[in-house]
């Protein structure tokens, strides 16, 4: 017996300590959840009304973007068929939830309980939960499987693959489902509905024009149930054999491969663990009132958006993931009508601050910066008649461009928020720092 | 295990490596590599730059596979095994141009190295492992593949679930590990840097978080690739202990590379000498320090007037 293996045996703690901490994260996740869906309506004044819905898009985006940091930040495989992942998922669960509905219930429309309730007010109308959030629930681990299963697909001929050939064989996977979909025909009605046994129906997926049809169950509450799964799972993962194994994998194959980690076995993982969280980010999608489920939506151009949250947060922190998701889907929002402009930067320069310890970095010069010119151009816009709104796509990209040169490791480079605390410890101030060690 | 163990105590080799041949194209990088190395035996590997030394270690590790040959570690072949499982029979070895995981901190680099001795894969999957050059009939390959993959996939989403739910299992593991990882730092001097990223040590303390990681596998054979490069007299001398040492504390059986021949003579009980991908000398440093084939090798030829 290994003295390591006898070691862990002992070190096992007591069962109701391991279930405690076992259920923190998960209960935390759950009770958010429903939190959200209670009162995300009371959340923002009328006037940001628009914001309940783009808190629900920031939510299934830090689920694209968490899931795709563990392909592209933590086994650093570069992965552009996020999209497709995330339309098999969107387009299984559709089908699942449209004619599923119909088999189930004789209509298509929702039959959930309060937490798929769209309507306003959310309060407690009906009952908590009923049989459509049971099936909803189910549709969308169904959605996360079959996109788990082209995660295997995708990864077993990537195994040998690196660096540009495998974006490319991703690039391809992606548009291979695009077309698939393009080519199907569009959603069976509700009459024509019985004329077709469930294997023809797999043709009716709405073709170019998309999926129309399927009950809307998407709520805050199952988009930020998810996403903190994702979050968690994302996390207990990197602090596991796991998470550890991908990055040594990232850092240097062979000599990954000489201390016994089966880098092809653990590539696969990845895209597998990846994609189930891409295709339930895609079910989520699907499901949204106002989002079309077609098959341009899901394109190569939706890949590149995960990548610069990923890219933008910095690859392989999960916090970074987390706030470039919710960076590049607020911004371009935000940006329509800039409002709070002092507020938001002076956030942002102190969290700045706190990272370079409280000393002028460039990331703080940049975010003063970018605070002192978003407010010159309010300024201009409300004063000589700007259109800014129009405008907003430029200085989107330009923002990107700004933070891409002046922190190109990301914003949180390959650590998490909470290792500001680690490198307070490590260096005191004053000492000077080894090149790169601080983000 | 039980029959490996009689093997060893029958006097044989722990790691026997018998007529090994690698040729890229036409050149024969490794011709007829025999090598045997008792249980903690002390071993130089030494020849001209080019000579195929390094190249003995891929063959070892699998990072390439032999033309012909074979390599025993206790009795079983590992030639034709893929690198990650060579490192689960028990063999770890440093490289000659340090491949740390730079942007890890010190104590993951360790960590993640832990991975193969906490319990997880019984002893039987991976020796049911499919070898790439088993020469039986193709149904019965593919079978036995199909089979090992059906295992594998079923450990593995185990192992998942554990992780995700963070079991009791997987707390003891990790906490083994972490205890594991620092004691192993604290023995090479490297538990006061342990949070720093492996980039940042100073050249000397990256080459001896090498060697912490690859003893993180529980190694019973140790593969050094130029352990001494680099490095002044006195870090020298320090790593000349260090390795005597490992050797007693861990066990261990050691083959070691090096260029600088003071230093393998100085601790090496044995030693061998490449040329040419061929095994021109081997015995003890005083034999070897007065083969003229070694002279040669190292000094060339001797000039027909200095006879």
């Amino acid at each position: 017996m290994e003295l390591l293996a006898t070691r862990a045996r002992d070190y096992r703690p007591p069962t109701w300590l391991a279930i405690l901490r076992g259920l923190l994260g998960p209960t935390i996740v759950v009770l958010l959840a429903v939190v959200l869906q209670r009162y995300s309506k009371s959340l923002f004044a009328d006037e940001y009304r628009v914001w309940d819905d783009v808190l629900l898009k920031v939510g299934v985006n830090v689920i694209l973007a968490v899931s795709l940091n563990i392909v592209n930040g933590y086994t650093g495989q570069f992965s552009i068929g996020h999209a497709g992942f995330m339309a098999v998922g969107g387009y299984t669960a559709a089908f699942l939830s449209y004619y599923g509905s119909f088999a189930l219930w004789g209509d298509t429309m929702p039959h959930g309980g309060f937490l798929s309730c769209v309507s306003e007010p959310a309060e407690f109308v009906g009952r908590f939960a009923d049989t459509g959030d049971a099936w909803f629930l189910l549709v969308l681990l169904a959605a996360g499987l079959a996109a788990a299963l082209a995660g295997v697909v995708v990864g077993l001929p990537s195994i040998r693959l690196r660096g540009d050939y495998l974006a490319i064989v991703t690039l391809g996977f992606g548009e291979i489902v695009r077309v698939l979909l393009d080519s199907t025909e569009g959603t069976l009605s509700a009459e024509e509905i019985p004329e077709h046994s469930w294997a023809s129906r797999a043709h009716y997926l709405g073709g170019p024009m998309g999926f129309f049809g399927q009950p809307f169950y998407t709520t805050h509450f199952w988009v930020w149930l998810f996403a903190g799964v994702t979050i968690l799972t994302a996390y207990r993962l990197k602090a596991s054999t796991f998470g550890r194994a991908f990055l040594a994998i990232r850092e240097n194959e062979v000599a990954a491969q000489s201390i016994g980690v089966s880098t092809t076995s653990y590539k696969v993982y990845a895209f597998v663990i990846s994609a189930f969280f891409a295709g339930i980010a895609g079910a989520l999608y699907a499901h949204q009132l106002g989002n079309a489920l077609a098959p341009s939506e899901l394109c190569y151009q939706k890949s590149f958006d995960v990548i610069i949250m990923v890219v933008i947060g910095g690859m392989g922190s999960i916090t970074g993931s987390i706030l470039g998701a919710v960076l590049v889907t607020a911004l371009p929002e935000w940006l329509r009508q800039p409002t709070h402009v002092w507020h938001v930067g002076l956030a942002m320069i102190l969290v700045a601050l706190a990272f370079s310890r409280f000393r002028v970095s460039r990331t703080v010069v940049l975010m003063a910066l970018l605070t002192a010119a978003l407010e010159l151009m309010r300024f201009l816009s409300l004063h000589y008649e700007v259109n800014l709104e129009r405008y907003r796509m430029i200085l989107y990209a330009l923002s990107l461009i700004a933070f891409m040169l002046l922190r190109p490791q990301g914003f949180f480079g390959v650590y998490e928020a909470w290792d500001a605390v680690r490198f307070w410890r490590l260096r005191p101030r004053g000492k000077t720092a080894a090149v790169g060690a601080t983000p | 295990m039980n029959a490996s163990e009689d093997h060893i105590a029958a006097g044989a080799p722990l790691l026997d490596i018998r007529g090994l041949s690698l040729a890229f194209g036409g050149l024969k990088a490794v011709n007829e590599f025999s090598l045997a190395l008792r249980p903690n035996a002390l071993q130089g590997l030494i020849g001209p730059n080019g000579a195929g030394k390094t190249t003995v270690f891929n063959l070892i590790t699998g990072v390439y596979r032999p033309d012909a040959g074979s390599i025993l570690l206790a009795g079983r072949r590992l030639n034709g095994l893929k690198p990650h499982l060579i490192a689960e029979a028990g063999v770890a070895r440093t490289f000659q141009n340090i491949r740390l995981f730079g942007d890890l901190s010190v104590f993951d680099n360790v960590c993640v190295a832990c991975h193969l001795r906490t319990g997880r894969t019984p002893a039987a999957m991976t020796l049911a492992a499919p070898r790439e050059d088993a020469p039986r009939h193709i149904a019965f390959r593919a079978a036995r593949t199909g089979a090992h993959a059906l295992l594998h996939m079923a450990l593995t989403a185990h192992d998942l679930a554990t992780v995700l739910l963070r079991t009791r299992r997987h707390l003891g593991e990790e906490r083994a590990i972490r205890e594991r990882a620092l004691h192993l730092l604290s023995m090479f001097h490297l538990d006061h840097r342990k949070d720093e990223l492996a980039r940042n040590l100073p050249y000397g303390d990256q080459r001896r978080l090498e060697i912490a990681r690859a003893l993180a596998t529980n190694p019973r054979v140790l593969l050094l690739d130029e352990p001494a490069a680099g490095m002044n007299t006195q870090e020298k001398r320090d790593l000349a202990g260090l390795i005597r040492r490992l050797r007693d504390e861990f066990r261990l059986t050691l083959l070691l590379i090096d260029h600088d021949v003071g230093l393998i003579m100085d601790i090496c009980e044995r030693i061998t000498v490449l040329d040419y991908g061929q095994v021109i000398a081997c015995g003890q440093p005083s034999e070897v320090q007065n083969d003229p084939k070694v002279i040669e090798a190292y000094l060339g030829e001797p000039m027909p007037h200095a006879e």
